[in-house]
């Protein structure tokens, strides 16, 4: 008796050697799969390799007790056919049992038998309980132990019944029963213990990284739809600097510092130019900089005295891959940067990225279907149609010819309205466009209005989209000089702007009714040249007004010059 | 019959004038470029029929009607190429109105039922003052011509040599419009023989030893009120 009590110790030893390789490989991606219960073949497959390994290591790790060997192989047969399932049970019972009879002795036969016959009923169990849809009892460690019990009290029948002589079957049994059964069971349930543990700290990481990484995503949604701006950047700046608990955090564009929040704030301040040459690289080659403060020196570089002390810097990128700014995260000296940081950092910057891709593209769709909403107006309105056939109409008694004349005029106007309005088109196209429409109106008013056009050759092939000058000329006779008793004025004239390689041209009347025009629709017709006027070209350009009420309104178009186009220098 | 035609398109008078050639009981009396040189020519040539266009700038042919004298209306043939609303409001009312560009047939139509109804005197063109109230005043500045909103009008004086309007800052403009056309048209009430005032305008009055009164309005100027005209204005304001 003392000697099989001296043998339960030592067996409970080797097993403490076979959790700890347990417990080492379990840090391993080997095991994710073992830690729920699956049907995919891949997942069986890996099942099958880790746990036949381990059935192999439980005869290795066995105690020579005689001719027979107290073991451990149980724990990995009857795992294998808890988690993998009958098949996989049978699969690693057999090799574990072939290993085993491969090392000879009198009970070989019975304990091939008796290790697949372990892997049979941890299969048989796994399936008994997906049919009772009670996966979770599965991975109950006192399950496991009791399954494992119960093979090990049938592993000792089937040594008994299939050894000769029986003697020897009795002798091995008596002594290995008792180290066998305690064990196996212990060892099988702290093994699944284990898997457990480590499910469960995978789980509560992955759960905390998901839960910031969606609040995150939750608190800046929305906030970067209209772009990225000083006022927009430090809002998301400040959700992340409270989310990820960072040092401090910074959003650059391109050019400038937009919004910093966090340590170093007294010196780091938006509006200003970049200086960091990190970020500068970053914006450069359009890749991550990390700068740890120690492999990577980091220095702040605009204050000597700045304790921030490592950065990461990830630029924002557009839908083509053009980098539009960057997103920085600081720690402070002496505070190291965790790598979940790091990570999250970058799935930030992907999400902002996105969110400002999304805005942009809804204001173009937006934009799109106001300027096609627009263009059917103007394709088909009466009004214009009206006036238009009125006039040639009281022109053919008085001068066919002219009226001829008109009819083409009229032709061509409503030829160019057949333009899509994504269409670039040149200045001296636009102007023949403005010119059908004011030769009907010419002749409609009369003396009424006097038209000047001032637009020098060199400027003829500047680019713009089709429809920015048409409806303000329409405007400044519509909303202006037909208000007028007295004659209106309509002056159309160009300049070079004060920045280089920039057109003004200006559509002038002498009505001065801005505001009312404003209100009486002419604002949504100029809104929308604006914006296609800057969604093409850039902020820089759009469209301007200038007004005096009563006296004049002008509208000022700003326009990019060509440089390959005659140049402007001859002019200016 | 004497017309007159109201239309800012050159070209369309033109046109009119063309088509009413052919009709030789008609003579143009004269013609007009804008509602305010209408009323004026109105005023002054007092036509039987005038042809008036709706869309023509600062006043419209249809506020230009709530603008006449109420003691000389004229028949009126309203022009338009494209007015739903007010073609609507015609229709109602059996209004006369062509459509531009105008065609022969139904201009010789019109004037025949003009020739019958002549005699009898302009219908009654309420329902379109009605749809157009006056809300400003045309008025002639300094050679333009500014059009006061009726609210920013204290009081209204006859002088020999017109009538003007006094603004808020005590400002006087000189306007075509009769006495008679404001009374009736707007909420201006008759104090005088020579003067109106804004009932909103008023802040006191102080009755006086010859049985009239003067009024303070709102910005300090006084206004008289002769004895023949007090009562009626005590009864307007309900005191």
């Amino acid at each position: 008796m003392a000697q099989q009590l001296a043998l339960v110790f030592q067996l409970l030893q080797q097993t403490c050697i076979f959790l700890v390789i347990a417990w080492i490989l379990a840090k391993t991606p080997l095991f994710t799969p073992l830690m729920q219960v699956t049907i995919r073949l891949p997942h069986k497959l890996t099942c099958y390799v880790v746990f036949s390994g381990f059935c192999v290591l439980g005869t290795l790790l066995g105690l020579h007790v005689g001719e027979a060997i107290a073991n451990i192989r149980a724990i990995g047969a009857v795992l294998g056919g808890l988690l993998g399932g009958p098949s996989v049970g049978l699969a690693v019972g057999l090799t574990g049992g072939l290993h085993r009879y491969g090392m000879g002795g009198p009970t070989d036969i019975a304990c091939m038998v008796s290790t697949v016959t372990e892997g049979l009923l941890g299969g048989l169990v796994h399936r008994l309980l997906i049919r009772r849809g009670r996966v979770d009892l599965l991975f109950q460690p006192m399950l496991v132990g009791l399954v494992t019990l119960a093979a090990e009290i049938v592993q000792m029948l089937i040594i008994l019944a299939l050894t000769t002589p029986y003697a020897t079957a009795f002798a091995v049994v008596n002594t290995v029963a008792l180290p066998m059964l305690t064990a196996n069971s212990i060892g099988s349930a702290m093994f699944m213990r284990l898997l457990l543990d480590r499910r469960a700290m995978l789980e509560k990481y992955s759960n905390a990284f998901s839960a910031r990484a969606l609040r995150i995503a939750a608190r800046t949604d929305g906030v970067l739809r209209g772009g990225l701006s000083a006022a927009s950047a430090q809002k998301v700046a400040t959700i992340i600097a409270e989310e990820t608990g960072v040092g401090a955090v910074a959003i650059t564009d391109r050019e400038r510092l937009l919004a910093f929040t966090g340590t170093g704030a007294d010196h780091h301040l938006p509006g200003t130019p970049i200086v960091s040459t990190h970020t500068l690289e970053a914006i450069r080659d359009n890749r991550v900089v990390y700068a740890d403060g120690n492999e990577v020196a980091y220095t702040c570089s605009i204050h000597p005295e700045c304790r921030l002390g490592s950065t990461l810097v990830i630029p924002l990128q557009d839908a083509d891959g053009q980098v539009i700014g960057t997103i920085k995260l600081y720690e402070p000296k002496g505070r190291l940067f965790a790598r979940v940081n790091r990570t999250l950092g970058e799935g930030i910057a992907n999400l902002l990225a996105r969110q400002i891709l999304t805005g942009r593209l809804e204001s173009q769709r937006s934009l799109l279907s106001q300027t096609e909403i627009k263009l059917l107006h103007a394709q088909v309105n009466p009004h214009f149609l009206f006036n238009a056939l009125n006039t040639i109409n009281a022109v053919i008694r008085i001068d066919p010819d002219r009226a001829r004349t008109l009819v083409q005029h009229l032709s061509t106007f409503f030829r160019k309205n057949l333009k899509r309005p994504e269409e670039e088109v040149t200045l001296a196209e636009e102007i023949e466009h403005v010119n059908a429409y004011l030769q009907i109106e010419l002749a409609r008013f009369g003396e009424r209005l006097k038209v000047e056009i001032d637009l020098p050759y060199i400027y003829a092939q500047a680019r713009l989209p089709a429809f920015s000058l048409q409806p303000l000329v329409e405007n400044a006779i519509k909303h202006g000089t037909a208000h007028l008793l007295g004659p209106g004025h309509i002056r159309l004239f160009a300049e070079p702007g004060k920045n280089e390689h920039t057109l003004l041209v200006h559509v002038e009347d002498n009505a001065g009714l801005y505001p009312l025009a404003r209100q009486a629709g002419a604002g949504l017709g100029m809104t929308l040249v604006d914006k296609r006027l800057k969604a093409r070209f850039g902020e820089r350009f759009g469209l301007a007004v200038d007004a005096l009420a009563e006296r004049y309104t002008r509208i000022t178009l700003t326009l990019p010059l060509n440089e390959e186009s005659p140049d402007a220098s001859a002019a200016g | 019959m004497q017309v007159l035609l109201v239309d800012d398109e050159p070209l369309a008078r033109d046109e009119l004038r063309a088509l009413l050639a052919a009709h030789p009981d008609v003579s143009i009396a004269a013609e007009a470029g804008n509602a305010i040189e209408g009323m004026q020519l109105i005023n002054r040539l007092n036509p039987d029929v005038i042809f008036l266009d709706i869309q023509m700038p600062k006043i419209s042919g249809l506020e230009l009607v709530s603008m006449f004298d109420p003691e000389h209306v004229p028949h009126i043939v309203f022009v338009t190429a494209f007015d739903e609303h007010a073609i609507r409001a015609f229709d109602a009312h059996a209004f006369d109105y062509l459509l531009k560009p105008v065609e022969p047939a139904r201009l010789a139509r019109t004037l025949a039922r003009l020739r019958r109804s002549l005699p009898a005197g302009a219908p009654d063109y309420q329902p379109l003052i009605n749809l157009q109230p006056l809300q400003q005043l045309p008025c002639h500045g300094h050679n333009r011509i500014v059009l006061l909103p009726l609210a920013e009008v204290e009081s209204v004086i006859a002088r020999l040599s017109g009538i003007y309007l006094v603004d808020r800052d005590g400002q006087e403009h000189f306007t075509e419009l009769t006495l008679k056309t404001l009374e009736e048209r707007t909420p201006l009430l008759r104090c005088h023989r020579q003067h109106l005032v804004h009932p909103q305008a008023i802040a006191e009055i102080r009755l006086n030893d010859s049985g009239g009164a003067d009024l303070i309005t709102r910005h300090g100027r006084s206004v008289p009120v002769s004895r023949r005209f007090l009562k009626s204005l005590k009864d307007a304001l309900g005191v």
